[in-house]
């Protein structure tokens, strides 16, 4: 079986080149309420979002959700699961809370949702380190059969955003290290409805950034850039992605 | 603007605006080139920020730069996607700060 990662750059760390293909193997793997074949097609349907004429005609305007039409799509998901991946993809700076609303009211269940959005982020994030580095991404893998279990984590509460979230003081023996290092950033917790989903999330991005950002220089960690560049990095991305968190 | 820790001065408008100057950052200008040809899906724009990062940092800064911006290329999305606030603490540590960038300009999730 040939390496879907090997053109990295030879001075990829191995801390990335181990995570990389454990996160596209997991996207294709049954989830807690998608199947993988659904999750695979969620994957495919964030790169056809770039070349979706809807989209680039809304990301050109003051106020996108004026612009009406339908997405160019690969055909495989419901509408209301476009309506997500696609602006998730390529606008996700003005998604709003009537958004949300209208995915919810079109039929999408609030633990889809969550396991929707971490499934397009893990194909983005992956999408935009091969951008980055100058290699072709990889297809997709194939799905792997199973039904997903589909059972909600009960200790879940509302808030502190839109979706429902596992405090810190509820967790379970299933997340019992998650909120180490003082981690209680509501970005940690913001996925936490579907916990399944967390280190398919969180084993991807620990090796891009850091796994303790309260550090102030780098100590034991090996990097090729400065603190102060990787700030800044994170700011002018969040900054060009319109994020306010 | 000061780093607090470092001492060092920072032109943090550079964080929102792109322009040719480090800002008081080393390589912040090529940095910020080449963070926007990613996150624009720019390619021609990447590949020729790409070669200036290797030429100046080398190909090992250029995969590290790749990788945080591809993680905040993940962040900001998970963000913006669940309606997370900010917390009360940060929310009043950075008020002056987000006044200064014009940062408010981004809060749409109460919508």
């Amino acid at each position: 079986m040939s390496d879907p990662f090997a053109d990295l750059p030879a001075s990829t760390r191995d801390d990335i080149r181990a995570a990389l293909p454990v996160a596209r193997r997991r996207l294709a793997e049954t989830g807690t309420w998608l199947t993988g074949a659904q999750r695979v097609a969620i994957a495919a349907e964030v790169r056809q979002a770039w070349d979706c004429a809807l989209c680039k005609e809304r990301k050109a305007t003051l106020s996108p959700y004026g612009v009406s039409g339908e997405h160019d799509t690969l055909g495989e998901l419901p509408a209301a699961w476009i309506d997500i991946i696609h602006p998730l993809t390529t606008d996700s700076g003005r998604l709003t809370k009537s958004w949300y609303e209208g995915v919810r009211d079109a039929g999408v269940g609030e633990d889809e949702f969550v396991e929707i959005v971490s499934v397009a982020i893990v194909a983005v994030t992956m999408d935009s380190f091969c951008v980055g580095v100058g290699i072709e991404p990889p297809d997709w893998p194939e799905p792997v059969a199973g039904e997903p279990k589909r059972v909600r984590a009960e200790e879940a509460t509302p808030g502190p955003g839109w979706v429902s979230t596992i405090a810190p003081e509820n967790v379970r023996a299933n997340m019992a290290d998650f909120y180490a290092n003082e981690s209680y950033f509501y970005i940690r917790r913001s996925l936490t409805l579907v916990p399944d989903e967390l280190p398919k999330f969180w084993d991807l991005m620990t090796p891009f950034y850091m796994s303790d950002p309260r550090i102030e220089e780098l100590g034991d960690l090996q990097r090729a850039i400065s603190r102060g560049q990787i700030e800044f990095l994170a700011a002018r991305a969040s900054a060009l992605l319109g994020c306010y968190y | 603007m000061s780093g607090d820790h470092s001492g060092n001065e920072y032109d943090l408008s550079l964080v929102m605006e792109g322009r040719d100057a480090d800002g008081g950052l080393p390589n912040g200008a090529i940095l910020s080139r080449f963070a926007e040809g990613i996150c624009q899906r720019d390619l021609a724009k990447t590949a020729a920020a790409r070669e200036k990062v290797v030429a100046e940092m080398g190909e090992a800064a250029m995969v590290d730069a790749a990788a945080v911006i591809a993680a905040f290329n993940a962040y900001p999305r998970a963000a913006d996607a669940t309606g997370i606030p900010l917390e009360d603490a940060k929310a009043e540590m950075t008020e002056g700060l987000r006044e200064e960038l014009g940062l408010e300009a981004f809060n749409t999730g109460g919508v």
